[in-house]
């Protein structure tokens, strides 16, 4: 899957990393590579619309061990990505509502946002607190 | 007779369903830290996160009880507290509401100091052409005073600011009297070395509420070294100017600042000691700002973050030791954090905002009128870098002043919410952008976070606080509390019982 080798001359140790697209997104791999930028070259090659290779470079010596240690790191790392984009797929929605509902009441606004301040879960109750939630200029 | 109860399913049946609800994470001590847009924040199990996107949870456990209690998920029962998750967003982001606070005043770039690391490109003791002059003062107090905030600081800087004390003594009354008119309240600070105070200058403090703010890098062989003046006596200046102040002023009256160069990085502990001896009871390790002289004196007094971090600890461990022993002595960058990490508030602090305070919080009147987002911003400029440089009290309105090109250029580079490398950050709630300081060390307001000594620093002071807050050692938790909500500790009641 990933093995060191030399193709960057003699003495310099990389690192190839394989990464499954449809685990990791692009996106995530991106975001893993900046941060990995501080202490490695990141080169990005697509091996198909599935796999991409990451090959990377210390910018720096580094020993065996930091090789290892650096492939567990970024695989690490690019499944937390993935995670996040997880996350936010979930909760973008209500993020934009959080954050609309409490910067419009704290006069930062000078709009109105769009849309009401409620939620599915009460929205299917008929008693819930969806209505109070409302925005009641619209 | 036995009494029976319904069993516990009546009054609370499980749910059966929950949402997420917005958060970032990291891996720290073992574990994952989960922080919520108001910045609470949860250590959970390995394999929390992907149980709570796969929403595959136990909701009978504790854990779960947890995370529906910090606002990590939501379900039937518990919908209807989104407002209060609201509520807290909005107060931990109370910085941005009201309008500048803090007016800082460039009176004079004169200084009979000359400090390899200092911020301002001063001028010879004597250049009078250097002050304020009192048309500057006239439109910098009408521009402070137009500010939105109810409440606002005037703060006087140079130079050495009491090198040009009949400036000072001309902004005071007015400023008064504006605020008065405006209904605004009105705290003044001066920050000066104290080299050249006098008790007529120091009753006149006291007289018009002035507070002072002085600098003490640590003992004298390391402040004398640091602050060259003629006399080679900045150290016994400091301490003599500190202590009439205090007896004319009053104690709370009179605080310190220091200022870390290579020269004090292996002396953390006799510093903190220094503030001890001296019966200050903060002490904040700032590393050197990346500005003015210290840009061109980097080689003599400029050092890795690597190297500051490793003072940081150390100092922090010996603030904690003190403070053990009985005497309380907070470290404020430690304050700060913690307040944003264990409370429901921000900061006034100006560094360690977003949307960034450059501007929002701050703005700083030099000497010439001209007018920049920060004290920082204004160094550049003596740098002949005037990209912060957001207008001219004789030219611009306050108006003018935050819509020009570079306050908007700056603005868009504010928000660390949007940043590379910050939007996915579990420490956001907790850190800032700081468009000035990337700009000045990256050469683009909006950085590289990988490579940036901002993050670094920041990254791994919170990682240290966080780890400090995992270990739970109640003495040690005990002391932070105190720091943050001002509070005696225990041991302090109990030996003043």
């Amino acid at each position: 899957m990933d093995q060191p080798h030399d193709a960057a001359g003699p003495g310099v140790q990389q690192v190839m990393v394989e990464i499954n697209l449809a685990v990791i997104s692009t996106e995530a791999l991106l975001k893993t590579c900046h941060w990995f930028s501080r202490d490695f070259v990141c080169e990005v090659r697509n091996r198909s619309d599935q796999i991409a290779y990451v090959v990377l470079t210390p910018r720096g010596s580094a020993s065996a061990s930091d090789h290892s240690s650096a492939r567990d790191a970024f695989i690490t790392s690019a499944m937390d990505f993935a995670l996040r984009e997880k996350i936010d797929a979930k909760t973008s929605g209500i993020r934009d509502i959080l954050l609309a509902k409490a910067f419009s009441e704290s006069g930062v606004l000078e709009d109105a946002p769009e849309g009401v301040f409620g939620d599915t879960v009460e929205e299917t109750k008929p008693d819930g607190m969806f209505k109070i939630l409302s925005n009641p200029q619209r | 007779m036995a009494r029976t109860f319904y069993p516990l399913e009546r009054f609370a049946p499980a749910p059966t369903a929950f949402h997420l609800l917005p958060f970032r994470f990291t891996r720290l001590s073992g574990k994952e830290l989960l922080v919520n847009e108001a910045g609470e924040f949860l250590f959970a199990p390995t394999g929390t996160v992907q149980s709570l996107t796969d929403e595959y949870l136990d909701t009978d456990s504790e854990l779960y009880r947890d995370l529906k209690a910090k606002h990590f998920l939501y379900d039937a029962s518990s919908s209807p507290l989104l407002d209060v998750l609201a509520t807290k967003v909005r107060t931990k982001f109370d910085h941005i509401t009201g309008g500048t606070k803090l007016h800082i005043f460039v009176v004079t770039l004169r200084c009979e100091h000359s400090c390899d690391y200092c911020q301002v490109s001063r001028q010879t003791a004597t250049r009078g052409q250097f002050d304020m002059s009192t048309a500057t003062a006239d439109r910098a107090i009408a521009m402070m005073m137009d500010s939105p905030a109810r409440a606002v600081t005037l703060e006087f800087q140079g130079g050495e600011p009491l090198l040009a004390f009949d400036v000072i003594q001309y902004i005071i009354p007015k400023a008064k009297k504006l605020a008065l008119e405006k209904g605004k309240d009105l705290d003044i600070v001066v920050c000066t070395n104290l080299a050249c105070v006098t008790d007529d200058i120091l009753h006149y403090f006291r007289d018009e509420g002035v507070k002072v703010s002085t600098s003490l890098d640590g003992p004298a062989f390391l402040h004398n070294k640091n602050r060259p003046r003629p006399g080679n006596n900045s150290y016994e200046k400091a301490i003599e100017g500190i202590e009439r102040s205090r007896t004319i002023l009053g104690v709370e009256s009179v605080a310190a600042l220091m200022t870390t160069t290579a020269a004090s990085l292996d002396h953390a502990v006799e510093i903190v000691d220094e503030y001890v001896r001296r019966d200050f009871h903060s002490i904040f390790l700032r590393p050197i700002s990346p500005y003015g002289f210290a840009i061109k004196t980097r080689h003599r007094t400029g050092y890795e973050m690597g190297r500051f971090l490793e003072f940081y600890r150390q100092g922090l461990a010996h603030i904690l030791k003190v403070n053990r022993n009985g005497y309380r002595i907070a470290e404020v960058y430690t304050q700060i954090l913690l307040t944003k990490i264990l409370t429901p508030h921000g900061t006034r602090y100006v560094d360690m905002q977003s949307p960034a305070g450059e501007a929002w919080s701050v703005l700083v009147y030099n000497y010439d009128g001209d007018v920049y987002a920060s004290d920082e911003s204004r160094m550049l400029a003596e740098m002949n870098d005037r990209t912060f440089r957001l207008g001219n009290v004789h030219k611009d309105t306050r108006r003018t002043l935050f819509t020009g090109d570079p306050a908007l250029q700056m603005f868009q580079a504010s928000c660390n919410q949007a940043l590379a490398g910050c939007s996915d950050c579990a420490f956001q709630s907790y850190c800032a952008a700081d468009p000035v300081y990337h700009y000045a060390t990256q050469g683009d307001m909006y950085g590289n976070r990988p490579t940036s000594g901002f993050c670094t620093r920041n990254m791994d002071v919170i990682k240290q606080l966080f780890s400090i807050i995992e270990e739970s050692d109640r003495e040690t938790m005990r002391i932070l509390w105190s720091w943050v909500t001002g509070e005696p500790t225990i041991r302090e009641v109990v030996e003043c019982v």
